[in-house]
């Protein structure tokens, strides 16, 4: 009975539309051009949430600075294995930002706060134990250092108070000194210190300045975190450390310069290969930062 | 007539088919040709995650499995362990263990390799498997800061026991603490079936204080570039093989060991006191000796050995550089269990002499 | 038949294109067209980047000075340019970056572009500060380093950003294997 009825309604439809083949090919062709067409026209952009470096509001800063004066050294990567390191006389934070100096900076710059941060600036590690945008996490010493903040944020943080992040080449001069000497690098049991001073897990929960600082006065050069430079991404160790010492001429360009000065210095070595793992968004356990400044 | 040719042809395609499945079986020989093989071999569209097993235990043999995606997870692990009675040592490892974890495919596997570096390390970390054709063996694609992952894939091109270990660096140093492990890559068909498997591992350690020293020992950087060591240990303790961890295996049954030598520095001179190996699948390769007293394994090398346990009792594993085995700790124990064979083995009644 | 065959193309099209869209929702807090840095370009105009919103970036980081594997980079970023096929010059920007900003003037990036025949609105060299340049190169992954008064380290990397400044894809090391760069770049063609 059904069958017959759709017959007839197709009869009829005949009558009223006697060029049926054509139509339906029309019809066809609309539906698909229409319902198919507003693929990514559709596209509902939301606003990006600004937080730009530049809109910092200044606050002030009590942490003492050292004055370290400037001179050379062996660097430990240069060309032909002889690179020469000049730093001139700057300002350097004796001991890395903390915790409690880092709240006052996200209070007045909420833009940067755990959920307000740009993605491009922090991966979703940042600041991931504290329990709100305002709130240290209950079993942290407030004066242990900061991490798990990304280059960019350690970058604004230096900024907002008047200050920028020390290059590697400062950092490993002021890295040079032991309590007595400047230069304390070719003391074997220096090196033993700092490498001893690398196996232990959690340093970035003690608080600042608890150890003897070194011959400048500086703190927790060793021993608490890593920390991060300006230029942490002019290190070329790519991992492959067989083949660092003779570069990945594809992967870099002019590679051929970027040796190892100091093959014993293991210490150095672990601190650069530490650098070249890193990329500027990510936020880690043991990677804090300290200022410095020009004078 | 029509019958008997309807037989030939069927019994023509069921020789075709038969003679096509043990194309590739032979890990023994008759491969001259370069192992492109692998590169060949289609995968049959199955993922599977390797399910890691602590050492001297491995993964279920591949057996005649079609090549499939297996997904490896290792994680880089840097924690405080025993490395002798009361003495202890901040080892760097892969999924807590030294050695670490067996990772088992076979060839024409398409293997992902998730490598994380756990939150609480202190030092990037990556891994080099001589298993894989491709740059660094992975350790470009692997770089990874504490708390962060990688993952690369590689086709298993080649049959046969591998390495692998962590290369950033400084990469003795790495290596020394205990970043390192096996790969075994099953042929086509698999290895041949034994009745036991183990998986060992030499590393030698570099320690401040002496051997036998209690407390937590660190790492002695220049005794490690004086190839000096403290310690010559399997499964980075002088206790991993010994009393209730001794290797338990009964009369009659095969067993097969892969042995490996994470080195950083030494090579060993493997022998099983007691023991003759049947098989020896030289450097982990396809060549295969026999009735072999004592095998080389170089640093960063790897080898398969075979017997058969014929007589009960306690059959000592030493690195038969024998001062390395009676005072460095490079000693294990295999005890046989079952029915004695005096055949094979038997004590005789003391001479009497005449009075 | 043939009026069945129809039909039911007809039906189905209809299915398949019913339910409606939801309009996409694109996150711009990955975008880098919200990074604030000044830069220069080879006529000496000075642009932020949020002036390219809604172009596709094709970007490599060189310097003009480099004799090694720059001119690699920048014959990578030709074949990627001839392999994109017909397109509007006005949706893509192919920009070059320099690391070594003091050197690389505008006079210099200019006779570069002419150098590598580099014609069109779509070609565009870019310097900015140092520190921005540093900032840059960070979101980009790129590492430097000066190696000598005139040599730079560098890695090889080619990126590929959406209309919208998100990262879309990134080949490094310098292979000449350009395929998937372009393909990349067609799809984000497509999509705009």
């Amino acid at each position: 009975m059904s069958r017959l009825k759709q017959l007839l309604k197709i009869k009829k439809l005949k009558q009223f539309f006697p060029n049926m083949k054509p139509l339906v090919i029309i019809t066809v062709l609309l539906f698909t051009l229409t319902s198919c067409y507003n693929r990514y026209n559709n596209v509902s952009v939301t606003e990006p949430v600004k937080s730009s470096v530049h809109e910092l509001v200044h606050i002030p800063s009590s942490k003492e600075m050292k004055k370290i004066e400037g001179g050379s050294y062996l660097g430990f990567i240069g060309k032909d294995s002889g690179r020469i390191v000049t730093v001139d006389s700057f300002l350097i934070d004796d001991s890395p930002v903390t915790v409690s100096e880092y709240l006052e900076f996200l209070k007045k710059n909420p833009q940067w706060t755990k959920s307000h941060i740009n993605r491009l600036y922090a991966d979703n590690d940042y600041l991931h134990n504290w329990e709100g945008d305002f709130e240290i996490p209950k079993n942290v010493d407030p004066n242990s250092p900061v991490t798990n903040i990304s280059w960019f944020a350690a970058r604004a943080y230096a900024r907002s108070v008047g200050k920028r992040l020390p290059t590697i080449d400062e950092w490993e001069y002021v890295g040079l000194a032991d309590e007595q000497t400047k230069d304390a690098s070719s003391k074997p049991e220096f090196t033993e210190f700092i490498l001893n001073s690398y196996q232990n897990k959690k340093t970035y929960e003690n608080p600042i300045k608890a150890d003897k600082p070194n011959y400048y006065g500086v703190y927790d050069m060793y021993g608490m975190v890593w920390e991060w430079t300006s230029d942490f991404n002019s290190v070329m160790i790519t991992g492959e450390s067989r083949n660092d010492s003779a570069t990945n001429e594809t992967l870099f360009c002019s590679g051929a310069a970027v040796t190892t000065s100091d093959l014993k210095n293991y210490a150095a070595f672990i601190r650069f290969a530490m650098r070249g793992s890193l990329k500027a968004d990510y936020t880690v356990n043991n990677l804090g930062f300290r200022c410095a400044k020009d004078i | 007539m029509k019958s008997l040719f309807r037989i030939l042809v069927l019994s023509a395609l069921i020789f075709t088919i038969t003679a096509c499945k043990q194309n590739n079986d032979s890990f023994f020989g008759h491969q001259t040709e370069y192992a492109d093989n692998g590169e060949n071999i289609k995968t049959d569209g199955t993922t599977e995650t390797l399910a890691m097993v602590a050492p001297p235990f491995v993964p279920e043999p591949t057996g005649d499995r079609r090549a499939k995606k297996l997904i490896v997870n290792l994680e880089t692990i840097e924690q405080i362990g025993e490395l002798a009675d009361g003495t202890e040592y901040n080892f760097w490892t892969f999924n807590g263990t030294v050695p670490g974890s067996f990772i088992r495919a076979r060839v024409g596997d398409e293997i992902v390799l998730n490598l994380k570096n756990n939150e609480n390390s202190n030092f990037p970390h990556n891994i080099d498997l001589h298993a894989v054709n491709g740059p660094g063996g992975g350790a470009e694609a692997t770089f990874v800061a504490p708390g962060k992952e990688a993952s690369f894939t590689f086709k298993a091109l080649n049959p046969g026991l591998y390495v692998y270990h962590c290369a950033t660096a400084p990469v003795g140093m790495h290596i020394a603490n205990g970043m390192y492990g096996l790969i075994l890559i099953e042929p086509e068909g698999g290895l041949p079936k034994v009745d036991k498997e183990f998986y060992i591992m030499q590393g030698d350690f570099y320690t401040k204080g002496k051997y036998g020293e209690k407390g937590l020992q660190d790492f002695d950087i220049d005794k490690a570039i004086d190839e000096n060591p403290d310690y010559v240990v399997f499964n980075g303790n002088t206790g991993s093989l010994l009393g209730e961890n001794e290797l338990k295996v009964k009369t009659g049954e095969t067993v097969r060991l892969f042995f490996g030598n994470g080195g950083p520095n030494l090579t060993s001179s493997i022998h099983l006191i007691g023991e003759i190996f049947d098989n020896v699948y030289v450097e982990g390769g396809t060549s295969i000796n026999h009735n072999v007293q004592t095998s080389s394994i170089p640093a960063g090398g790897a080898a398969i050995l075979e017997f058969k346990a014929d007589v009960p009792g306690d059959y000592v594993l030493v690195d038969h550089a024998i001062f390395r085995a009676f005072h460095k700790g490079a000693l294990g124990k295999i005890k046989v269990i079952g029915e004695d064979n005096p055949a094979v083995f038997k004590e005789n009644e003391p001479i009497k002499t005449a009075s | 038949m043939k009026k069945a065959f129809l039909l039911l193309t007809a039906i189905f099209t209809m299915l398949s294109c019913k339910h409606e869209e939801k309009p996409k929702e694109v996150d711009l807090s990955n975008s880098i067209f919200q990074l604030d840095s000044t830069w220069e370009d080879q006529n000496g105009q000075k642009i932020k980047l949020a002036e390219l919103n809604g172009k596709i970036l094709v970007i490599a980081m060189i310097y003009t000075e480099c004799k090694t594997a720059c001119p690699m980079l920048t014959n990578e970023m030709r074949n990627i340019e001839r392999s994109i096929g017909n397109y509007d010059p006005a949706q893509v920007r192919l920009v070059l970056v320099s690391i070594d900003p003091k050197t690389d003037t505008p006079e210099k990036m200019k006779a570069y572009l002419k150098l590598n025949n580099f014609e069109g609105e779509q070609w565009l060299f870019l310097r900015s500060d140092d520190e921005s340049t540093r900032e840059f190169a960070n979101v980009l992954s790129v590492k430097y380093k000066k190696i000598s008064p005139m040599d730079f380290s560098h890695s090889n990397i080619i990126t590929v950003f959406s209309k919208y400044g998100e990262l879309a894809y990134q080949k490094a090391g310098l292979s000449n294997d350009i395929k998937d760069v372009a393909e990349e770049v067609k799809e984000q063609i497509k999509k705009s």
